[in-house]
């Protein structure tokens, strides 16, 4: 129920509303009965049409008697000539035609009328989408009559550019229109596809294809920023078209790829990334060394969840451990039938094969010199717009959006400041705000890092509210997480199979889990944190190299026994610092 | 420009939760059964009841609602066909079949129905296509495909439909925005997305799901009132706060709202005199928004309403006994709240 406005009134008012209600309840229950009682007799005839009429027009959710004049009109279909079939149907279309004027967002009356549509010998689509546009001209966001209009424009094969310039009448006469731009979004990749040379070429070419990750070719994306710019010019406070905008400056979804594989003599593993979660079992993944294909069990990082970027493996011992031998690796992911090889050299003790993030265009796609100069453009005129709404939101984060398409590292000071007014003008929304720039953060530093080709990753003073991608951080042996806002080290932390420092002072982490069996962490720094209770601390434990612990500054070292507590917990950490 | 679509919340209006209230509301709403209004909405009647068992068990008060009646009355509804209908008389649909088991798990009586039938009932709706239609009059919808994995997992028989074609159809009603309507091609609505986000969760495919935008779009449903719509430019309303709150909770994103105002939003929508929550603040009451406002204030943290399932929108204990955990976010809070 709902928009019901609740009315204060008199007692003789509501006596008399209660003796009309009395009423109306007989004649209701009255001919509810006389309906159910002549279906049980299987009654098929006109008279049970008028009868169920009766009751839709002023409850067309009562599914069943629309039910009931299905079984009817079907029947009646055997007995009657088609001139007269057609006849019935329509005054079919007529009467349900009076019920969607009562009632626009009946699920019921909808669905009825495309089956009568689909029964109907001669179909009139014309009518139908006229039926439609009055519809819409009332209520603009009714997706019912949305709904009903794609499924008469499929019957009835409107052409798809047909459609398009349907949505941008309903976009001109009014931009704020959250449906047309949705309806566009499905429209455009049909009309314009990407074209399949690009997709080729550019590793993000959309795998499964889901209709969501269909793109539109560069030429049309380019024109379809001057329409959705003149539409924000218009009304800058108009959310669809800046949603509208941000899937404009998206991309497709990764394809499915080995990204990284990493081998270690000590506790011979196999540890192997992917570009997307994936569910690795035995038969889809493939382990190949020196020729010989390997009976390996993988578990996921972190353990126990269906669909993980990461995967691990232990080979039997001795397989790999004497670094006097060489050895070749290869992966096999038959689901997208790629393989990645690994070779691990005599006196190492360690070895890898990754695409790095650039490589892999992780964080931003090569631009074109035209889409770099149309993107260069609209960021001017978003400029411009900030200046006449300093306020403005959509403007704010579209301009940070614009700013990561086109150099990520070159405007990270104004992309900082953006989303500091960001979270000052939309206050509702600060924490979203906040995750989202320390995700930007993050890939910054990842792209930084590929330029120094180094293990040690510093994310200190980052103002982080989250951490992520970290499957991109595989090889990383010291972490410095130190003066952000985290409170949790997430049970994705156990991606990073080569940690053996992890700096995080001054946080205010209140939880561990994902420290669980980090096997080459030798010390952990946690001062200044939030850890209140000893059994948070477990996940320590199971780190089999863990000898320097500090812990000084939380509330966990106030309890009583403290030491003694920890000594029995944490038995191998020698350096404990309380 | 645009101007935003939202509510004032007077001053006066509610802000402490009238637990009792609401319980002697639903309590009571059952015993009006020759009210022109209650029997208008007869055709609804199975998910009535569950909305108001629910509602009485997260507030701990399941024992007041009439047990013997209502599983005689599910037994009654129970075609040859294996599908539950809303009420005596009506026809067998997917939504009163899932409102029926939802029910009887509540009571821990599921043996009181036929299960085997149940279950060759949703498989008999699976299309070609993956899609489910909600009865054999053929209308599809993700709701029905949510309705059908539900049923299934709550029964412990996922296995009996193609799930992979299952999951093929729901991913292909996904939107620009991240979000999911009705069928492909329909444009996202916060109901339709609880309902895929609640689908992906139980067939464990969550990751299909891009979290990031999709949890923007639900966060910006977010009023300065409080109150969430369920879609752009529409007004707030307590159902819509629970659908994009529990999908929030689904994808591990529900701390990109600001749960007090929410809070605000909610409460103001009871109804001091009479018990029950409305859409809106000052609007009539119904034990359907009554379920999503104690529902709602639960998933925000308040302690004295049971935990609820955000998937199932059931009290977790229920599903623990059960055995079932959806799969969830791992970035969500749910790690931190069972590591306390
Ligand atoms: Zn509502």
């Amino acid at each position: 129920m709902h928009g019901r406005v609740k009315l204060k009134s008199t007692a003789q008012q509501e006596e008399e509303r209660r003796k009309e209600r009395e009423k109306k309840l007989k004649v209701y229950l009255a001919t509810r009965e006389a309906c159910f009682a002549k279906r049980k007799q299987g009654a098929l005839d006109e008279d049970a049409l008028q009868l169920t009429q009766q009751l839709l027009s002023s409850n067309p959710d009562f599914a069943t008697l629309w039910n009931y004049r299905r079984e009817i009109l079907l029947h009646q279909e055997t007995v009657r000539e088609e001139d007269e079939v057609q006849k019935l149907y329509e005054a079919e279309l007529a009467f349900l035609e009076s019920c969607l004027k009562v009632n626009p967002k009946s699920y019921g009356s909808w669905h009825h009328r495309g089956w009568v549509c689909s029964r109907l010998p001669r179909p009139d689509w014309v009518r139908e989408l006229g039926l439609c546009d009055r519809c819409l001209l009332l209520d603009d966001r009714n997706f019912h009559c949305w709904d009903y209009r794609r499924m008469v424009v499929k019957a009835s094969a409107v052409p798809v550019d047909q459609e398009l310039q349907f949505t941008d009448r309903l976009i001109g006469s009014n931009f704020s229109n959250y449906s047309s731009w949705h309806y566009r979004s499905t429209l455009l990749p049909l009309l314009h596809p990407q074209s399949p040379e690009v997709a080729t070429l550019c590793p993000h070419r959309p795998s499964n294809s889901p209709t969501h990750s269909h793109r539109v070719c560069e030429e049309q994306l380019l024109k379809e920023y001057e329409l959705v710019r003149n539409a924000f010019f218009t009304d800058p406070n108009d959310q669809s078209a800046w949603f509208y905008y941000r899937w404009l400056l998206g991309r497709a979804e990764r394809e499915e790829m080995i990204s990284c594989v990493y081998v270690c003599r000590e506790g011979e593993k196999v540890v192997v990334a992917f570009s997307r979660p994936v569910k690795a079992k035995a038969v889809g993944l493939m382990l190949v060394l020196d020729g010989q294909p390997q009976e390996v069990e993988w578990v996921s990082a972190p353990p126990a969840v269906q669909h993980s970027p990461v995967w691990i493996c232990e080979l039997p011992p001795g397989t790999i451990s004497d670094i006097n031998n060489e050895h070749n690796l290869t992966v096999h992911w038959t689901e997208t039938h790629t393989h990645r090889e690994c070779a691990l050299y005599t006196g190492r003790t360690e070895s890898w094969c990754r695409d790095s993030a650039t490589d892999q265009e992780l964080f931003r796609c090569e631009l074109s010199v035209e889409k770099t100069s149309v993107l260069q453009s609209e960021l001017q005129s978003c400029t411009q717009l900030l200046e006449l709404e300093p306020q403005n939101k959509w403007c704010l984060l579209t301009i940070i959006l614009l700013m990561r398409a086109l150099d990520p590292l070159g405007y990270e000071k104004e992309t900082l400041a953006h989303f500091q007014t960001l979270k000052e003008v939309d206050l509702m929304r600060s924490c979203y705000y906040s995750d989202l720039c320390s995700k930007f953060m993050i890939e910054n530093t990842i792209l930084k890092m590929e330029y120094a080709e180094v293990r040690v990753f510093s994310l200190s003073h980052k103002n982080l509210s989250i951490l992520c991608h970290l499957d991109q951080l595989l090889l990383v042996t010291h972490i410095n997480l130190c003066s952000n806002q985290l409170i949790r080290i997430p049970p994705e932390f156990s991606m990073l199979q080569c940690l053996e420092v992890l700096e995080a002072d001054d946080n205010v982490i209140e939880s561990l889990e994902g420290l669980n069996n980090h096997l080459k962490l030798e010390a952990v720094s946690l001062r200044n944190n939030n850890i209140r209770l000893m059994s948070l601390l477990k996940p320590l434990a199971s780190c089999p190299k863990l000898t320097r612990l500090d812990l000084r500054g939380n509330p966990v070292i106030q309890n009583e026994n403290v030491q003694s507590e920890l000594s029995e917990l944490l038995l191998l950490v020698k350096n404990l610092v309380l | 420009g645009t101007q935003v679509k939202d509510v004032v919340i007077k001053p006066d209006a509610p802000n402490t939760l009238l637990l009792d209230k609401h319980a002697d509301y639903i309590a009571a709403y059952g015993s009006k059964k020759d009210d022109y209004e209650y029997t208008l909405s007869e055709y609804l009647r199975m998910s009535g009841i569950y909305w108001g068992l629910t509602v009485m068990d997260l507030m701990d008060q399941l024992h007041r609602m009439n047990r013997d009646e209502i599983l005689e009355f599910i037994r009654s509804c129970q075609h040859e066909c294996g599908g539950i209908s809303a009420s005596v008389g009506h026809d067998p649909h997917l939504l009163y079949t899932l409102s029926a088991v939802q029910i009887l798990s509540l009571y821990d009586n599921l043996g009181s129905i036929n299960v085997d039938k149940v279950v060759e009932y949703v498989k008999g709706l699976q299309q070609d296509d993956g899609s489910f239609a909600g009865d054999k009059w053929g209308e599809i919808d993700t709701r029905f495909s949510f309705c059908a994995v539900a049923t299934l997992a709550l029964l412990g028989r996922l296995e009996s439909v193609n799930l992979e074609k299952a999951v093929e159809f729901v991913l292909s009603c996904m939107n620009f925005d991240g979000g999911f309507g009705c069928r492909p091609g329909s444009e996202s609505h916060a109901g339709q997305i609880y309902c895929c986000t609640g689908f992906l969760s139980v067939t464990g495919q969550l990751h299909r799901v891009n979290a990031d935008l999709l949890g923007w779009w639900l966060c910006e449903r977010q009023l300065p009132s409080g109150g969430l719509n369920g879609r752009p430019e529409k007004l707030p309303d307590v159902c819509y706060s629970w659908w994009v709150l529990a999908s929030l909770k689904i994808i591990g994103r529900i701390h990109w709202i600001d749960k007090a105002k929410l809070r605000t939003f909610i409460l103001a929508c009871q109804d001091e005199e009479t018990g029950g929550f409305a859409d809106r603040p000052g609007d009539m009451v119904d034990p359907f928004h009554t379920l999503f406002g104690v529902a709602g204030l639960s998933l925000l943290g308040d302690e004295q309403i049971k935990p609820v399932n955000p998937v199932f929108c059931m009290p977790e204990d229920v599903l623990q006994r059960i055995g079932l955990h959806p799969e969830g976010f791992l970035t969500s809070e749910n790690m931190l709240e069972m590591s306390r």
